[in-house]
This record gives C-alpha cells, structure tokens and sequence, in this order.
C-alpha cells in the first residue's frame, strides 16, 4: 500500500503488471484505458520508451470515491521487462498490494516465462513482500498466436500452485478484463480483510469493482 | 519476516500535491497571460481550496460570471481553476476556461512524467552506485585476502620445506642407523669369535699357572728342607711328571701365541670399522675410491655367505675430493643388495677404473636380478622388495643422493634371475 491516511479517507493502491520483456504488459494497461470510462480514471502515462520498449514503467491511475466519502486511489503500473532494468522492478514493486504475472504463451518463451516469475519472487522478497501471501493472478497472453502452448498444459503446470490462471490476447482486447476484475476483487479482499474496508469505512466490494470497471460507452 | 535488502529512498507511486507538481511561477504566468485575453481575474485553488495564485482584481462594477473547473492529478481532483468574466464577453468566456484548464492539465501531467522519470532514474542510479560501491568493497576485501593468503603461503611453503629438510636429514640419519645397526650384528659375531677363544685359552692357561705355582712351591720347599741334589733331582722330576708340565709349557706358549692373535683380529676389526665409518674424520677430503671400496668390503665380509667368490679389479685412481664416509655409507648400500641377491654360488665382482674425465664404479653381481617392473622404482624412498621390518627401502635411495651430492651419477642395469650391474660414475674436474 503506498498510502493509507484514515483522517483524510484516503488510501492508494498499487497494483503492478510484472513479466518478461515484450509479453504485452504495456498492450495490457493500454487496452484497459481503451476499454474502460475515463470517468474517474486518469490518463495512461507512458514514461519515456526506447523503440517502443519501457524502461522506466507505465501508469494507469484510478480514482474512485465510495458513497461514504473514503477515496480509493489506485496506480496501475507496468514494469520494464528486460532482465538488465532490475533495479527498476524492484522499486516498482515496493509496497505493491497485487501482481498480474503476464506470461508469453509462444513455447520458445517458457524458460523466459520461468526465470522472470523466479525473479518476481525473489524481488517481492527484496522488497519485504512474500509470493504466498500478495494477490496474484497469471495470465498467459498472446493467445491469438497459432503456436501457443496449449491451454490444457498451462492449466496442468499451473492448477496445483492455486493462483488463478486467465488466457488472453490483450492485442485483440480479450482476457484482459477477466484478468483485472479478478485480480481487483482479490486486492479488495485483502485489504478489506487487513483494514475493514466495508466495516470501518463502508466500501462496498461490488460497488467499488463495477465503478473502477465501467466500460466505456 | 523478510530483510529488505535494497532500500530505494522513495516509493513509486507516492502521491504528490498540486503545489509539488507545478510551481507558482507556472501557474502565474498563465494565468497572466489569460486575464490579458479578457476574463477579470483568474485564480488557482490547491485540493483544501487554499488559494495558490491569482490574477486580475474584482472591480465591483458589474456582476461577474464565474468558471470553475478541477485540476486532475492522476485523474484524482487535485486543485481548481476559477475564472471570473464579464458575463458581456459571452461564449468566449467558457472556452477561454476550457483552454486555461487544458493548457494547466497539460503543464501538470507533462511535470509529473518528468518527475517521475527523474525520480526513478536517479534511483535506479543510486541503487547501481550502491550496489557498485558493495560489490567494489567485497572486491577489496577479496584482494587483500588473496594477498594476504599469498603472503602467508610464502611463508608456509618456506615452513614445510624446512621441515621437509629436517624430515630428510632424520630418514637419512636412520638409515645411516640401520646400515650400521646391520653392520654392527656381523661385526659383533666377528669379534664374538676371537674373543671365544681368548676367553677360553686365557681359562686353560689358568689351569696351567696353578701347576707351574705347585711346580715352583715344591722346589721351594724341598730346598728350604735341604734335600739332598741327588734326591731333589729324581723327586723334582717325577712332581714334574704328575703336573705333565712338558706339557703344559709348551700348550701355554701356543694358547698365548692364539689369544695375541685373537686380540689383534679384533683390534683390526675394530679399525676397519673405524675406518669405514670415518669415525675421526668430518666432511670432506680426498679420498681413495679403491681404499673405501676395500674397506667396506671388508666390514661387509661377514654379511656375505660363504663361498662367495669376490672379484675384484681395481685399477689405480687418482684422489677424489668427497666425503669418505657418506661414499662408503653408498658402497655399501649396493654391495649389500648384491650380497643379498642369491645364498649361493654368489660372485660378486667389484670393479674401478679412471678415464679421463671419470671414475667409474662398478658392482655386479649374478643374483636375482629386478623385474622390469620394479627397476623404475629401486630409488624411491621406502621402496623395499623385503619383508616388512627387514628393509627400510632407503638404501639405494640414500646410495643415490650421496653420488648425486658429489656430483656423480648411478645407473642400475639388470636382467630378471640373471643378475644385477650398478655402474657410478665421478666426474673429475679439472
């Protein structure tokens, strides 16, 4: 959590995009500001890029204000996939309060796919958070390609771990809301269950999901 | 719990004011420059709705519309824009305020990306220094370890190699022990034997000083007793008779005869150990080659099986500049292996001869020869063909050194059950 002010109301979220490079991360948060009302969302910050690459992250700030006046802020951040920006990741991923892991689905990608979610875990323990306990959901994109690992294999490889598991084509626009709501709903749960969101400070989990994912008219 | 390993000194995302975001300069001068383009005044409040700036002043003449638009920040309200114009302007005023807010928006969110990016750059950067510094101070600590370690290694390998050469000195003096213990088992049935038989004669010879003491008792008191010549004559001669001192005279002068000699085989014997051992002399000199072969050979004899036929054929040397003992110490390590190489019908031939650059050795002999095998190895130390305990497997070991300590050389030719030729040569230097 990077801010939580109980006499202002006030408390801001971070939610981070993590993965190998050139996994659609980006192409996630873009697709999400396309899709989304811009009503009570800000712009998409794309920070300075080098051949269409992020070096620094991407941002996709919320807003959202219950009907009990507390304000939930919440920063939605891509990080630079590229093993030599790790220092970058790691102070992306400082206080994070839930991480999409967007895997790439071409099989020449699998070993990739491994050693950045190795990363992620040693990052999060880096920056004093723990796999077990942060809300996580993978989703494994690209899946418009014709090669893609198949569905049934991720599922056997990933069904034991018990982190949810989302097929996507964020460049097609699929997959990529089933992904947000869920790891949304999950971030809400955990931080009602540490806080008491709905009992002290009457957010509804419902209310809260439906306004942050209006879909754009 | 987990240690945080990396402390970044600020948190991405961390939620700045409208006031940290632009500064009042910013805002002033847009804001300048829109009043000038017809609104009365214009004014920017912060997110508590304190003002931050304003410009142009209320007149009170007529009655202002007024524009009130928020500021966003990461789509969060964060400030307002206020406007105040003539309601007589008409339209020109909302799209003045609508161009106002977007040009502010702008400058915001354009601020806020480059402090960001700043923000993440420097960082990053701090945390690569951080970690450069680490990695550049582990280094150091390495070097001076290894530095150390090397340091110290010198020192260690100077420590062992001297222990080394301690260790060597003490197996070189024990063989030195074994040999002459050996040595010292003949020498003692050597001298043993002429000392038996002293030892025997001098107790005869004992007997025989009890008659020829009777024998001079009797005239004593015969004459004391003034017996007649005639009688003492005849009495005399039978007493002489029952002592059989004929006898006893003339074995005495024999068993004397034999014990002087006794004696003198082991005062000899006792020389030629002394001799071999160079027990007087320390170190260097020059030296016989042929007198030290002799020698040994002699403290060697009774090692060597009977029937044994010793040949040898010296030729005469010049005087080689060495050290006595340890050569003969070397001798007899060879003449010892070759003694030992058959129990009989042993012949063992002992050679010398001097050309002009050397002086060869040699020592062959008929014995059992070594196996190919084992000729490789006949100069390593503790490699011994006897049972345990009955060689220390260091004498030609030792036979090496020594020649190669007087700057000659060794070479061992041998055929399996045939026998054995051990050539050392002594360069002489001119």
């Amino acid at each position: 959590m990077i801010e939580f002010d109980e006499q202002r109301k006030r408390i801001v979220l971070k939610l981070v995009y993590y993965g190998p490079a050139l996994s659609g991360k980006t192409t996630n948060l873009l697709t999400l500001h396309d899709l989304l009302s811009p009503e009570g969302r800000g712009e998409l910050m794309l920070l300075d890029t080098t051949e269409d690459r992020t070096i620094y992250f991407d941002l996709l700030p919320f807003f959202y204000v219950a009907p009990s006046g507390m304000k939930i802020k919440l920063k939605v951040y891509t990080v630079p996939g590229q093993v030599r920006h790790d220092a970058t990741r790691k102070a992306v991923l400082q206080r994070a309060d839930g991480v999409v892991f967007v895997a790439d689905s071409q099989p020449s990608q699998m070993t990739v796919n491994f050693e950045s979610f190795d990363n992620l875990e040693k990052n999060l323990a880096m920056v004093g958070l723990s796999i077990e306990r942060v809300p996580l959901v993978v989703q494994f994109n690209k899946r418009d390609l014709a090669d893609s690992v198949p569905e049934d294999d991720v599922r056997t490889a990933w069904g034991p771990s018990g982190v949810p598991v989302f097929m996507a084509s964020a460049l097609k626009g699929w997959g990529v809301m089933e992904t947000f709501h869920e790891v949304l709903g999950l971030m809400f749960d955990s931080i009602n269950a540490q806080h008491g969101l709905t009992a002290r400070f009457g957010v509804e989990r419902e209310l809260f999901l439906a306004e942050i994912l209006t879909v754009q008219r | 719990m987990n240690v945080r390993k990396a402390q970044v000194s600020f948190v991405v995302g961390e939620d700045r004011r409208l006031s940290e975001i632009i500064s009042r300069s910013e805002i002033e001068s847009l804001l300048r420059s829109l009043v000038k383009a017809g609104p009365v005044w214009a004014a920017v409040l912060d997110e508590d709705g304190m003002l931050l700036c304003r410009q142009g002043a209320d007149t009170g003449l007529v009655p202002l519309e007024e524009f009130r638009h928020a500021l966003l920040v990461e789509g969060e309200p964060q400030g307002t824009l206020v406007m105040a114009v003539d309601p007589s302007i008409g339209s020109a005023g909302e799209a003045l305020a609508l161009l106002a807010r977007d040009a502010l928006q702008f400058t915001i969110t354009n601020n806020l990306k480059r402090m960001l990016t700043t923000e993440i750059h420097t960082t990053v950067v701090k945390e690569s220094y951080d970690q450069l510094v680490e990695t550049n101070k582990m280094l150091t600590a390495s070097e001076k370890s290894y530095r150390d370690l090397a340091f110290s290694l010198e020192q260690q390998v100077e420590e062992r190699t001297s222990e080394l050469q301690k260790a060597y000195a003490r197996m070189l003096q024990q063989e030195k022990l074994a040999a002459v213990g050996s040595l010292a088992a003949g020498m003692a049935h050597e001298i043993n034997n002429p000392n038996g038989f002293v030892h025997s004669n001098l107790v005869t010879f004992s007997h025989y000083f009890e008659r020829m003491r009777d024998m001079v008792n009797f005239y004593q008191m015969q004459i004391a007793n003034n017996i007649p010549l005639h009688k003492l004559h005849l009495d005399s001669e039978q007493k002489r008779r029952e002592l059989k001192l004929d006898y006893v005279i003339s074995d005495s002068s024999e068993l004397l005869k034999e014990s002087i000699e006794g004696t003198e085989r082991i005062a000899r014997i006792v020389a030629d150990l002394k001799s071999f051992s160079h027990v007087d002399e320390s170190g260097y000199s020059d030296a016989d080659l042929n007198i030290e072969l002799e020698r040994t050979l002699s403290v060697l004899v009774p090692q060597i099986s009977p029937g044994t036929v010793i040949v040898r054929e010296l030729q005469p040397l010049p005087l080689f500049g060495c050290n006595p003992g340890l050569i003969s110490q070397a001798f007899l390590a060879i003449i010892q292996n070759a003694a030992q190489s058959r129990t009989e019908a042993l012949k063992i031939h002992v050679s010398s001869r001097c050309t002009a650059h050397e002086i060869v050795i040699g020592i062959a002999d008929n014995g059992c020869g070594i196996s190919a095998h084992n000729i490789t190895r006949v100069f390593e130390p503790f490699f011994t063909t006897h049972e345990v305990g009955c060689g220390t497997g260091m004498g030609l070991t030792v036979a090496r050194d020594i020649v190669q300590a007087a700057g000659g050389s060794i070479v061992i030719d041998s055929v399996e059950s045939t026998g054995t030729a051990v050539t050392i040569r002594f360069p002489l230097v001119k």
